[in-house]
This record gives C-alpha cells, sequence and structure tokens, in this order.
C-alpha cells in the first residue's frame, strides 16, 4: 500500500546518528585547526578546548542515535521554544519583514558574520537548530518528505555561496580602501586547463554521480496516487523551484503572476549588462564599488524568491493557510480573510456606493482609482525617481536606459508592495475588471 | 627573444611589430628573392599571408607549410588557406586543386627555389632556412619552437604585392555581346520543368506537403468521432434529494459539480456549480464546518452562493445549466455557463426555484 505520507520517525532517529556524526567530523577539522590557528586564552588553556568540548558531545550524542534509536531523542526542542515559535511568527507578515530586516543585516554586518569563527559558529547554530527542530513530528514530517530534501540542501549551499562572496568582497573592499593590491592580482590563481580543471571536473562529475545514486537508493520518489481531475491534493504544490511564483500567484491574477512577472524577470535579468554603466568590480569581488547592483540582485533573491520558496514549501499547508514550522497541518485551520478590491474601498469609503452597470464606461469608470494608479505608478514615478532619488542614475544613464531601468525597478517593487497591501488591508485587486480577466 | 616561453599573444604582438616594420621598409625585395608573385598567386597569396597572422593555428600552419608537411595534420593546415583564397583568383593555369597546391608547397619546402616555374608559389626565405636547417621528422614540439623563433627573428612574413587586379573572375554581364556560343536556349516549358526537377524544389515542396499534413491530422484531431466524455446534459434526481441548506458533493467526482440548495437574495433555489477555480483551475473542497469552498492550490476561498471572497480569485464560481425535466428530476447542462460577473444568474436557466 503506498503511503505517501509514512511517519519519519524511525528513519529520522537513526539519520539524526548520521547527522551528528557528519557535524562531528567537520568539528573535529575545526578543533585541530582552532588547536593551531587560534592561539590561547589568558590563562593559557588554548581556545580550541571549547570546541573540543562541543566535538566531543556531537560525537557522544551520533553515538546515543546509533545505539538507542529505539528509545527515542536524547534532546528535544522545548516545547516553550516551539509554542513561541508557532505563536509570533506564523505569519506571513512576520516572516516577510524577517527576511528583508535579515538581508539588511547580511549587508549590514558583512565584515562581521564573514569571519571564518563567526561564520563557522553561525553555521554550527543552523546544524543545531535543524537537529533538534527535527525531534518536533511535524518539522520532520514537511522537513523529511524527499522531495523537500533539496530545498534545505538549498539553503545551506545559497548560504555558502553567499558566504563566499561576501568574505571576498569585505576583503578586497578593505585591500581597496588600504591602497593594496586587489586579492585576485596578488593572489592569482590562474592554474593549467590540463590537469587541473580538467581534473576536478572529472572528480566532480563522479562525486556528483556517487551522490545521486546514493540519494536516489536512500531517499524513495515522493511517488502519490493517480492523478485525478477530480481531485486536487491538499495542499497542492508546484515542484520546489516554482514555489515563488506559486507564492506570486496568491497575491497577483494569473495572467500577471504567470506570464507577464515571469516574463520581466527573464527581460530583466537578461537586459541588465546594457543597463549596468558601472564598470567597477569587473573581474574581482567587491561590495563597496557596486553597492546598489548587488543590494538590488540580493533583494530580487533572496526575499523574493528563496523565502518565498521556503515559505511555499514549509510553511503553506492545506488550503494554503500559513502554518508555523512546528505546527499541525490542520486541514479545518480558519484564517479569516475577506479580500475586498480597491474600487469597493474608494467608493464605499467616499459613501457614493460603487458604481452599477455592465458597460464598457461604468465599469472604466468603477475601476478608475485603480487605474488612475496604476498609470501614475508606472509613467509618473521614474520621472519623478530620476529627478530626485534616482538623480545620479538618471545623468549616467539617459533617458531610455533609465526608463527601462526604473521600469524594471518598478516591477520587482509591486511584488512586495501588493504582498504588504494584501496583507495589511486584505486588498483583493487594484484594478478588478474580471469581465474581461483584466485585474491587477 | 625575451621571453623564453612567449604566449600566443605575444607571438603575435611581434609578429604584428615585424610586419609593420617590413611594411614600413618596403625591404622585403631584398630579401625575398621571390616576391612579385605571377598571376596564378593561389598558393602563394596564401601561403605567405600578407596580414598578420590571427591566430596560433596560422602560425603552425606556415611553420610546418615551409618545415616539410610531416603529417595530415600539416598537409590539411597548408592546405586550408590555399583552398580558401583559390577561389578568389580561378584564372587559367591556376592550381585548382588542394592536390595541386600540395604539390608546388612540398616542391617549396624541399627547398626548390621560388624560381621554378612550375609552381608559381612564393615563399618566405627565413621560413625556408629553417625548414632546411629541421630534419625532417621533427616533432611537433619542435615545429612549434621553430615558428616562434621564426615569429621572433627574421622578418618572416614579408609583403606579398598582389598584382594590381587579378585576372578577372568571371566574364562580366557587359561582355556578353561576346557571342555566347554553345548555350542553348532553353524554352519555357524546359525551364519550368527543370526548376521543378531541381532538387531545391523537391525537397521544399515534399517539406511543405508533409508539414501540411502534418496540420491537417491536427485539424482532425480535434473533431474526433467518439469522446468519451461524461455527458453534459444529465439527470441528478429529484429536487428533494437536495435538502435546503445544503450543498451536495456527490456528483463532484463524476461530474465536476456541486448542487447547492440555497438562498440567494430571499429566493429559496437549487442551482449547480461547477468545480472549477476561478483562478487556476484547481478543484477546491467544501469546508462544511467553515462553509465556504477552498481552494487548495493558492487559498481562494467562495461562499456557498459561489461568491469569491478571499485569496486571489477574481470572479465568482460559474453556475452551469439546470432545469427542473418534464419527469420531476432535476437536469443539469453543463454545456451552458453561467458567470455572475456578466450578470448571468438572473437568467431563469441556472436555478431551479424552490418555493
Amino acid at each position: 500500500m503506498l503511503n505517501p505520507h509514512p511517519d519519519l520517525t524511525p528513519s529520522v532517529l537513526v539519520g539524526l546518528g548520521w547527522f551528528y556524526l557528519v557535524i562531528f567530523l567537520m568539528n573535529l577539522l575545526w578543533t585541530i585547526r582552532s588547536f593551531k590557528v587560534d592561539g590561547e586564552y589568558r590563562s593559557g588553556m588554548p581556545r580550541a578546548s571549547v570546541w573540543a568540548v562541543y566535538t566531543s558531545i556531537l560525537m557522544m550524542l551520533s553515538f546515543y542515535h546509533f545505539t538507542y534509536p529505539v528509545e527515542g531523542f536524547m534532546f528535544s526542542m522545548p516545547l516553550a521554544f516551539k509554542d513561541f515559535f508557532d505563536a509570533y511568527f506564523s505569519n506571513p507578515v512576520l516572516y516577510f519583514f524577517l527576511t528583508i530586516v535579515g538581508l539588511w543585516a547580511m549587508i549590514q554586518f558583512r565584515e562581521w558574520w564573514t569571519r571564518p569563527t563567526v561564520a563557522w559558529v553561525l553555521l554550527n547554530c543552523s546544524l543545531i537548530f535543524m537537529t533538534l527542530s527535527l525531534t518536533d513530528y511535524d518539522f520532520r514530517q514537511i522537513v523529511g518528505k524527499p522531495d523537500n530534501v533539496p530545498i534545505v540542501a538549498m539553503l545551506f549551499i545559497v548560504a555558502f555561496f553567499t558566504w563566499i562572496y561576501f568574505s571576498r568582497a569585505v576583503d578586497n573592499d578593505r585591500r581597496i580602501a588600504e591602497g593594496r593590491p586587489l586579492f585576485e592580482q596578488e593572489d592569482n590563481e590562474k592554474v593549467l586547463v590540463w590537469p587541473d580543471l580538467v581534473y576536478t571536473e572529472l572528480i566532480c562529475m563522479v562525486v556528483l554521480t556517487a551522490v545521486l545514486v546514493f540519494w536516489g537508493i536512500a531517499l524513495q520518489a515522493p511517488l502519490e496516487e493517480p492523478a485525478s481531475s477530480m481531485k486536487t491534493p491538499n495542499p497542492s504544490k508546484a515542484p520546489w523551484y516554482f514555489l515563488g511564483l506559486q507564492e506570486m500567484l496568491v497575491y497577483f491574477d494569473p495572467w500577471l503572476a504567470g506570464v507577464v512577472l515571469p516574463s520581466i524577470i527573464l527581460g530583466g535579468l537578461i537586459a541588465v549588462p546594457y543597463i549596468d554603466f558601472n564598470k567597477a568590480g569587473n573581474g574581482y569581488y567587491s561590495f563597496k564599488e557596486r553597492s546598489f547592483a548587488i543590494t538590488t540582485f540580493l533583494f530580487g533573491f533572496m526575499p523574493l524568491w528563496v523565502a518565498l520558496i521556503v515559505l511555499g514549501t514549509f510553511l503553506r499547508g492545506p488550503n494554503w493557510n500559513f502554518f508555523g514550522i512546528y505546527e499541525y497541518w490542520d486541514v479545518h485551520k480558519v484564517e479569516a480573510a475577506n479580500n475586498v478590491n480597491l474600487s469597493e474601498f474608494f467608493w464605499n469609503g467616499l459613501g457614493l456606493g460603487i458604481p452599477k452597470g455592465s458597460g464598457v464606461g461604468d465599469i472604466l469608470l468603477r475601476e478608475s482609482p485603480g487605474i488612475i494608479l496604476t498609470i501614475v505608478y508606472f509613467a509618473a514615478l521614474p520621472p519623478v525617481l530620476g529627478l530626485t532619488v534616482l538623480r545620479k542614475y538618471f545623468v549616467r544613464m539617459g533617458v531610455l536606459r533609465f526608463l527601462v531601468f526604473s521600469n524594471l525597478i518598478l516591477w520587482m517593487a509591486i511584488l512586495p508592495i501588493k504582498m504588504l497591501l494584501r496583507w495589511a488591508f486584505a486588498l483583493k485587486y487594484i484594478v478588478g475588471i474580471p469581465e474581461f480577466f483584466f485585474n491587477i | 627573444m625575451t621571453d623564453p616561453k612567449p604566449s600566443t599573444n605575444d607571438i603575435l604582438a611581434k609578429i604584428r611589430a615585424k610586419n609593420a616594420e617590413a611594411a614600413a621598409a618596403e625591404k622585403p625585395a631584398a630579401a625575398a628573392p621571390s616576391i612579385e608573385a605571377p598571376a596564378p598567386i593561389g598558393a602563394s597569396a596564401a601561403e605567405v599571408k600578407p596580414a598578420a597572422p590571427k591566430g596560433t593555428g596560422d602560425i603552425l600552419a606556415a611553420a610546418r607549410a615551409a618545415a616539410k608537411p610531416a603529417g595530415t595534420a600539416d598537409i590539411l593546415a597548408a592546405i586550408k588557406k590555399p583552398a580558401a583564397a583559390a577561389p578568389a583568383v580561378p584564372a587559367a593555369g591556376a592550381p585548382k586543386s588542394p592536390a595541386d597546391i600540395m604539390a608546388a608547397i612540398r616542391a617549396k619546402a624541399g627547398g626548390t627555389p621560388a624560381a621554378a616555374s612550375a609552381a608559381p608559389a612564393a615563399v618566405k626565405p627565413a621560413a625556408e632556412v629553417k625548414a632546411a636547417a629541421a630534419p625532417v621528422g621533427m616533432s611537433a614540439a619542435d615545429m612549434i619552437k621553430a615558428a616562434r623563433s621564426v615569429a621572433e627573428g627574421a622578418p618572416v612574413l614579408p609583403k606579398v604585392v598582389l598584382p594590381e587586379k587579378p585576372l578577372p573572375a568571371k566574364t562580366p554581364a557587359a561582355s556578353s555581346k561576346a557571342p555566347a556560343v554553345q548555350v542553348e536556349r532553353r524554352s519555357v516549358v524546359g525551364a519550368i520543368i527543370a526548376f521543378v526537377l531541381s532538387p531545391v524544389f523537391i525537397a521544399w515542396s515534399s517539406f511543405t506537403t508533409a508539414f501540411g499534413a502534418f496540420g491537417l491530422g491536427v485539424a482532425r484531431f480535434m473533431m474526433p468521432n467518439v469522446l468519451v466524455e461524461p455527458p453534459t446534459k444529465f439527470k441528478i434526481g429529484p429536487p428533494n434529494d437536495y435538502a435546503p441548506g445544503t450543498v451536495s458533493t456527490k456528483w463532484q467526482a463524476q461530474f465536476n459539480i456541486w448542487v447547492v440548495n440555497g438562498e440567494v437574495d430571499g429566493a429559496q433555489m437549487i442551482y449547480a456549480l461547477s468545480t472549477v477555480c476561478t483562478h487556476l483551475g484547481c478543484t477546491p473542497n467544501w469546508l462544511e464546518g467553515e462553509q465556504k469552498f477552498k481552494c487548495p492550490c493558492h487559498g481562494s476561498g467562495f461562499y456557498k452562493n459561489g461568491v469569491n471572497f478571499e485569496g486571489p480569485a477574481p470572479r465568482p464560481l460559474e453556475r452551469v445549466g439546470i432545469r427542473l425535466a418534464e419527469d420531476g428530476m432535476l437536469e443539469v447542462d453543463k454545456s451552458v455557463k453561467f458567470q455572475k460577473e456578466l450578470g448571468q444568474w438572473s437568467n431563469p436557466s441556472c436555478f431551479v426555484g424552490m418555493t
């Protein structure tokens, strides 16, 4: 009997043994490094001793999970923490707000968190958070689902590459400030294609194949019952890499979120080389010299893509309701929502009543506030921005390039704007003309 | 010279500099014996490149051609240029085939002076010296080295002065006053037949035919003889099967409809709602506890009367046709749809009043 949602507890119990083993080995190497590099405290005790204690605890945990897996978890996530987390963090507004704050902190404190020891502590915190959270039934049922495993892996990979970028950029920014040569010039990493690169590629191919084979054997494909046009699974989720799009569809009409916005994302990415006039940062890592470009990219990538994938994967449950990470996915969870179009807000707010009638003129009159707002947003804002906030860019780019650039920025901004409007005012559509399938 | 292991760019830069010098000094005649290439210059124009070499391949090709072709690759490299240049100068007596060119090159490389009238090709003297000095079976590395030293050393690529005007490539149209004998004039029919039998015409017409047949097949596929679908008109039992205030999901799996007995604008009526979400077409679920239809894909919610109130769905669920048949049964007609936003719900074909 095929059960698409088996209880993962036994496999997670043993899997945690492997997990702790991996963390233990990583920290063993780190302890050795720390002993060589970090030096001693004032008392003469090597700093590595702290890591040694931590590492030995991990080793014992690993042994425990391998030896007595049936007796349950040794440490569990405290119930109070779980309740606190579910009570205060299980709403999309706070989630989105936190991702923005996280992005800001990532950029602001880049010099701090790219230091090796700090980064290592952060990595360990996230790993321990994972292991402790896996002791929660609801968490491991969601996170441990075979098709969600790559998303967890993706998070760590994204974090790793972001860390690489920021550490190199911080280093180079410091070099530029001090007038020293760039890292890329000083420590020239050029190697020969043969044998260095070709061998590296061969090794990568073999390792990747081995990982995929191991993965295919260890984690079963998440098959479900045969598809039926009469029955939609609840929740019904897109492939993980499209969950950002699916989250966009919650706030927009299908043709906008499914066709227009993805096309603009693609077209905008293609247009970047023609928009970007900043020659700095070409061939080397740097943040200060490209702060605007990189901040804009990270904003589009981190909160608006990766974070939405995480939101769609782990935090959206039955009926597409928002659930905390330790919360039971209750099909009957009720979330009060009564979305209202802007036209209803406007006409009812004025006390005039919504214009009735089904003629084109009536419809346009009914939706005129939204239509005017949209036109102002896309037609009037670019010149205003060009004359005020983005004046520097307008001067450098010229009219046409600046118009393309500012419109792309505005298109990117409508996603968070619409999300905030939905959350704050339960606004459904700014322009809502279902008669013509035209909703913004 | 200075750099023991020059990179390709260095070599090219040096060669270019040499070329520029050579061009400026106009002294190649002193060094090179055979500069003035005769009319059939297919081989010479190619072998002695007047312009700067473009890549390592060119240098190697030059070196190898000079050194004596040792392998197939060398021959090919040598051939490439003449073959490319030859069509431009198709003069009588010009070496036509690569084999001819090769023969010429071999004769050169063997040390025969350029004066050999059989092979009218110009050869760089410096390279020739190299070639003479080089052993016959030199390795590729040696060849490269030779090429590099040549590139650094002598002004190896003397300027070749091409004749002011090569032989006319083809008889210009203006000279048609010379009676074009031997040309038979075809009739119109003959020309048409020749066109129809030409490979281009056959290929394109068969392609068009095949593609057109495929299009017709697709069009035919859209009109199947038999539709394996549930009927669009069907009976769903008498009205009192549906208690007032309830939503019946018993036809959801079979016919994709919900049958609702509810009160709309003060009037009790039975109506049938389509189970297709108006947002993106998923099938919502009827939640009895919350008295709403809720879509699992993006969270759209609909009241019992089908009106959208939460989530992204832009318009209410669609009603389908329903009527009380003559035998007292309710008959649903799914082939017609009634949309509230278009004001079609007042149409009596989409509800059955229960007074």
